[in-house]
C-alpha cells in the first residue's frame, strides 16, 4: 500500500490553461478529437473522444482550441507554486494534477480536513473560487481519484481498496481495456480487483496487469530511498547566464537524453525527477515530475521543457520572472526503480531485439505467457537437471545463469560454440549430450539374452548384459552396445528429494542411442541422442 | 547484425549447402532417416551457425530438446526461445516469428495446409527470414532438403566405453543448385565436439570399430604400451 498522500486536482486544466472561463462553452482538440472540455459544454453533451463535427453539432457556438500540453504545464505552474507555499515536495504527476505526503500538512495544520481547507484556499486565491478540488488516500493514484471527488478517504489499506472498488472502470483512462472490461461485464474497479492477476497478465498483457494493480490500489512503486545510490544527476552551467529560452531548451533537451542513457545503463526507470534551476541572482528553483510507470526518455524531456518554458516565460515563482536568466541547470532522478517490465532495450540493443521481443510478446498474448520460454543452463549431473527453463519476460534464476544478455548484439561472437563449463559435476553425463530430453521419462523395459529383466543391485552391478530395449511405441530393438551402469546419488543430503539413480547408454543395433537410467525397480528412457 | 543474403552455417555444414550457408528468404526441411535418427541433431547444428554469429532462433512446437546439447553445439540459449504451439495457433505462431527472428525452427502439426504453408514461405521470403521445418509434415516442396540417412555412434562398446563420436551420412537436395541430391558425410559430433566434414570413405564397418577403437580413442598411450612391450 502506498504512502498517504494529498493530491490536488484542477478540474478541465486544458480549459483553463487556455484562458478560458469555465462558462464558457469551449473544448480543447488534439488530433481532430475532444481531449477536454468546459463545464458549460459538458452540460451541452460534449465529451472526451468526439470528433470535432460530432461535437460542434451538440453544442452550437463552441470554441474550440488546439491542446498544447506545453501550455498547460506554463499555466499550471503559479498553482504549483500556491501548492507549495503553503506545504512543500510536491510533484506534478501530470499539468493539472500535483501530489504531495499527506503526513507533513496534516501535523503542520492540525488535521487532515485542516490541511485540505489551508491547501484548497491557497490554490484557489490562483485559480479562483471553485478552481481545485483536493483529496486524499493512500498511494497517489488512489489520491488523485479522491482529489477528482474531494473526498478524504479514511486511513489504512482497507477504506482506500472499498473507495477504489466502488469507482467505474472508466477512471482507468484506457479507452479500448474498459471497452473490453464493460463486454466482460466489469463494470467497478472492484470486479477486476477481484480477478487472479496472473489471469489478467495473460488476457490483457501489461495494459491490464497495470489496471489490475491500480483497481487494488497498488500503484505505487515501493519507496526506495530518496536519494538513489549513485550519484545519477546531469548538470549545465551557463557562462555568461541563459536568458534566452532557445539556449536553455537547446541544453535542457541535451541533459534529458544524457540522463536518459544514464539511466538505461543502469537498468532503472525513472518515477520522481527533480528539475532544478540556478537563477543568475543565486535563487534555486525546484520542481518534482512524477510518473508512477516510468519517465520514457520522450516523457522526460518532454517535461523538462515543459519546466524550463514555464520558469521563462511565466517568470518564476513570485512572478518577478527570472532575472538576469538561468546560471545551471540540474535533472536528479530522486526516485529510481529497476526496471523489470522492459527488459529490452538496454545496452543500446540492435533494432532486431526489439523486434524479437515485440513478437515473443505477442505470442505470449496468444498462447499465454508459459508457452513462450527461454532455457539457461545451470549445474547438474543430467541432461534435463542442467537445463532451467523460463517463461519469456520472468526474471531468470539468479546467481546461476551465466549469461543472460538478450540484448548484447556486439557481444554475441564472443561466446563460441563451446561455452566455458560450468564447476564440474561429478557423475555427469559426459558430452556429447544427446539432443532430445524427455520431461516425463517413459518406462522402458531392458531384457538380457535369456529374456529376463535387467536389473542392478546396491553395488552397481547389472544382473545380465542387456539384449533387448522394448519402449511403447517403438519395435523392440536388440542392443548393440550398452555402458554403464553409471551410479549418482543425488541430493544425499535431502531426505525428501533423495535419488539413487543408475544410467546406462545403450545402443542399438538400429543405430539408436539412448540413455536409460534405473531407479530401483524399472527403467525410464531419459534421453535420446538422435 | 549482418543484414546479408547468407547467415552464416557452421564449418562443417557450410561446405554441404550450395551456397555455403543459409539463404535468407530461404525454406529448409531438416529430417531424420531410419537408421539412428539424427535429425533433431542435424536441424540444431543448421540453426547453431546463425545462432552463434547473434542471430534470434527461435524454436516452435518443438519435441523436448536436449538444450545441453544444443549449447554444446554452439547455440546462444538466451537468444533461442522455446515456443510451445499446437493446432491452429501454430501457423500464426510461425507468421509472428517470420516478422522478427532470422532462424525459425518449426515441427509442424498435424494439418498444415498448402496454401498456409505457402503463405509462410511467402512471408519468410519477404522478411528475409530462413524457415526450418524439423520432422515430416510440411506440405510443401522446400528449397533446401537436409536428410539425416544414416548414423552411426562410436565409442560405446558391449558393457564399457561411452558415446564420444558420431558420423552421420547427409542427403541434401532441394532447388536450383541443390536439386542434382548428393550425398555426404558429416562428424556431428567429431570426437573433439565439433561439427565437422567427415572423410568420405564410407563408414566403419561394427567390426572395424570394435578393433581399430582403443587406438583411435585411447590414442597414444596404448602405441605406447605395445611399443614397450615390442622392445
Amino acid at each position: 500500500m502506498g504512502v498517504r498522500t494529498l493530491a490536488v486536482w484542477c478540474p478541465d486544466w486544458p480549459v483553463t490553461a487556455a484562458g478560458h472561463g469555465r462558462d464558457e462553452a469551449v473544448a480543447v482538440l488534439a488530433k481532430g478529437r475532444v481531449v477536454a472540455c468546459s463545464e458549460a459544454a459538458r452540460a451541452e453533451g460534449v465529451a472526451p473522444g468526439l470528433r470535432r463535427r460530432q461535437a460542434e453539432s451538440r453544442c452550437s457556438g463552441l470554441a474550440v482550441v488546439d491542446d498544447d500540453p506545453a501550455r498547460d504545464a506554463r499555466a499550471f505552474e503559479p498553482v504549483v507554486a500556491s501548492v507549495e507555499a503553503a506545504a512543500p515536495t510536491v510533484e506534478i504527476l501530470t499539468p493539472g494534477l500535483c501530489a504531495l505526503p499527506a503526513r507533513g500538512p496534516a501535523r503542520y495544520y492540525g488535521s487532515e480536513p485542516a490541511a485540505v481547507t489551508w491547501i484548497t484556499e491557497a490554490v484557489e486565491r490562483t485559480t479562483g473560487p471553485g478552481g481545485c478540488r483536493v483529496g486524499i488516500a493512500e498511494g497517489s493514484w488512489a489520491a488523485s481519484q479522491a482529489a477528482r471527488r474531494a473526498v478524504i478517504v479514511e486511513p489504512g489499506s482497507g477504506p482506500t481498496e472499498r473507495f477504489l472498488a466502488r469507482l467505474p472502470v472508466d477512471v482507468l483512462d484506457d479507452p479500448d481495456l474498459t471497452d473490453h472490461f464493460r463486454r466482460l461485464g466489469l463494470r467497478l474497479l472492484g470486479d477486476v480487483a477481484a480477478l487472479p492477476a496472473a489471469s489478467v497478465l495473460e488476457r490483457f498483457g501489461p495494459s491490464g496487469a497495470r489496471a489490475h494493480r491500480l483497481a487494488s490500489g497498488r500503484d505505487e512503486r515501493p519507496h526506495l530511498p530518496r536519494v538513489p545510490p549513485e550519484d545519477l544527476a546531469v548538470s549545465m552551467g551557463f557562462d555568461p547566464p541563459a536568458d534566452r529560452l532557445d539556449t536553455v531548451l537547446f541544453a535542457a533537451r541535451q541533459l534529458a537524453a544524457e540522463l536518459a542513457v544514464h539511466l538505461d545503463e543502469r537498468v532503472l526507470g525513472c518515477t520522481v525527477l527533480a528539475i532544478e534551476a540556478e537563477t543568475a541572482g543565486g535563487r534555486m528553483l525546484v520542481r518534482r515530475w512524477r510518473h508512477e510507470d516510468g519517465l520514457t526518455p520522450q516523457a522526460l524531456s518532454e517535461r523538462v521543457r515543459w519546466q524550463v518554458e514555464a520558469w521563462l516565460l511565466r517568470g518564476g515563482e513570485d512572478g518577478a520572472g527570472v532575472p538576469g536568466g538561468l546560471a545551471r541547470l540540474r535533472l536528479i532522478p530522486e526516485l529510481v526503480h529497476p526496471e523489470r517490465g522492459r527488459q529490452l532495450g538496454f545496452w543500446g540493443a540492435s533494432a532486431a531485439d526489439e523486434l524479437v521481443a515485440g513478437a515473443l510478446v505477442r505470442m505470449q498474448g496468444m498462447l499465454g505467457a508459459e508457452a513462450v520460454a527461454t532455457a539457461t543452463l545451470v549445474g547438474g549431473r543430467t541432461p534435463s537437471a542442467r537445463v532451467r527453463v523460463t517463461p519469456w519476460g520472468a526474471t531468470p534464476p539468479e546467481g546461476e545463469c551465466v549469461s543472460t544478455g538478450t540484448g548484447r548484439g556486439g557481444k554475441a561472437g564472443v561466446r563460441g560454440p563451446r561455452a566455458p563449463e560450468r564447476p564440474a559435476w561429478p557423475g555427469r553425463i559426459p558430452p556429447p549430450s544427446p539432443a532430445t530430453v524427455y520431461a516425463e521419462p517413459p518406462g522402458v523395459a531392458l531384457l538380457d539374452g535369456a529374456g529376463a529383466p535387467v536389473t542392478v543391485d546396491v553395488r552397481g552391478h547389472p544382473s545380465g548384459a542387456p539384449a533387448i530395449l522394448r519402449a511403447a511405441g517403438m519395435a523392440p530393438a536388440d542392443v548393440g552396445a550398452w555402458a554403464g551402469p553409471w551410479p549418482a546419488d543425488e541430493r544425499w543430503w535431502d531426505p525428501a528429494a533423495r535419488c539413487r539413480r543408475v544410467r546406462m547408454q545403450v545402443l542399438t543395433l538400429g543405430g539408436e542411442a539412448h540413455l536409460l537410467a534405473f531407479d530401483g525397480d524399472r527403467w525410464l528412457l531419459e534421453a535420446t541422442y538422435d | 547484425m549482418a543484414n546479408d543474403r547468407l547467415l552464416p552455417a557452421v564449418p562443417g555444414l557450410a561446405g554441404l549447402l550450395p551456397d555455403g550457408g543459409l539463404r535468407r528468404g530461404s525454406t529448409i526441411a531438416v529430417s531424420g532417416g531410419v537408421e539412428g535418427g539424427g535429425g533433431t541433431s542435424l536441424a540444431l547444428a543448421v540453426a547453431a551457425g546463425p545462432s552463434g554469429a547473434g542471430s534470434w532462433c527461435a524454436a516452435i512446437g518443438a519435441p523436448p530438446l536436449g538444450l545441453v546439447a544444443a549449447s554444446e553445439m554452439g547455440i546462444a540459449l538466451e537468444r533461442f526461445p522455446l515456443i510451445r504451439a499446437g493446432g491452429r495457433a501454430w501457423v500464426r505462431t510461425v507468421a509472428a516469428a517470420l516478422e522478427a527472428f532470422d532462424v525459425i525452427m518449426a515441427w509442424p502439426v498435424r494439418g498444415v495446409s498448402i496454401e498456409e504453408a505457402r503463405r509462410l514461405t511467402a512471408l519468410g521470403r519477404e522478411r528475409g527470414a530462413v524457415l526450418v521445418t524439423c520432422g515430416p509434415g510440411w506440405p510443401e516442396r522446400t528449397d533446401l532438403r537436409l536428410e539425416a540417412v544414416r548414423s552411426e555412434w562410436i565409442g560405446l562398446e558391449r558393457g564399457h566405453g561411452r558415446l564420444r563420436a558420431r558420423r552421420i551420412e547427409v542427403a541434401v537436395g532441394g532447388r536450383g543448385a541443390a536439386s542434382v541430391e548428393r550425398r555426404t558425410a558429416l562428424w556431428l559430433p567429431s570426437p573433439e565436439g565439433r561439427i565437422e566434414a567427415a572423410p568420405e570413405t564410407g563408414f566403419i564397418a561394427p567390426a572395424v570399430i570394435d578393433a581399430g577403437l582403443d587406438a583411435a580413442f585411447a590414442g597414444i598411450s596404448d602405441d605406447d604400451t605395445v611399443a614397450v612391450t615390442a622392445g
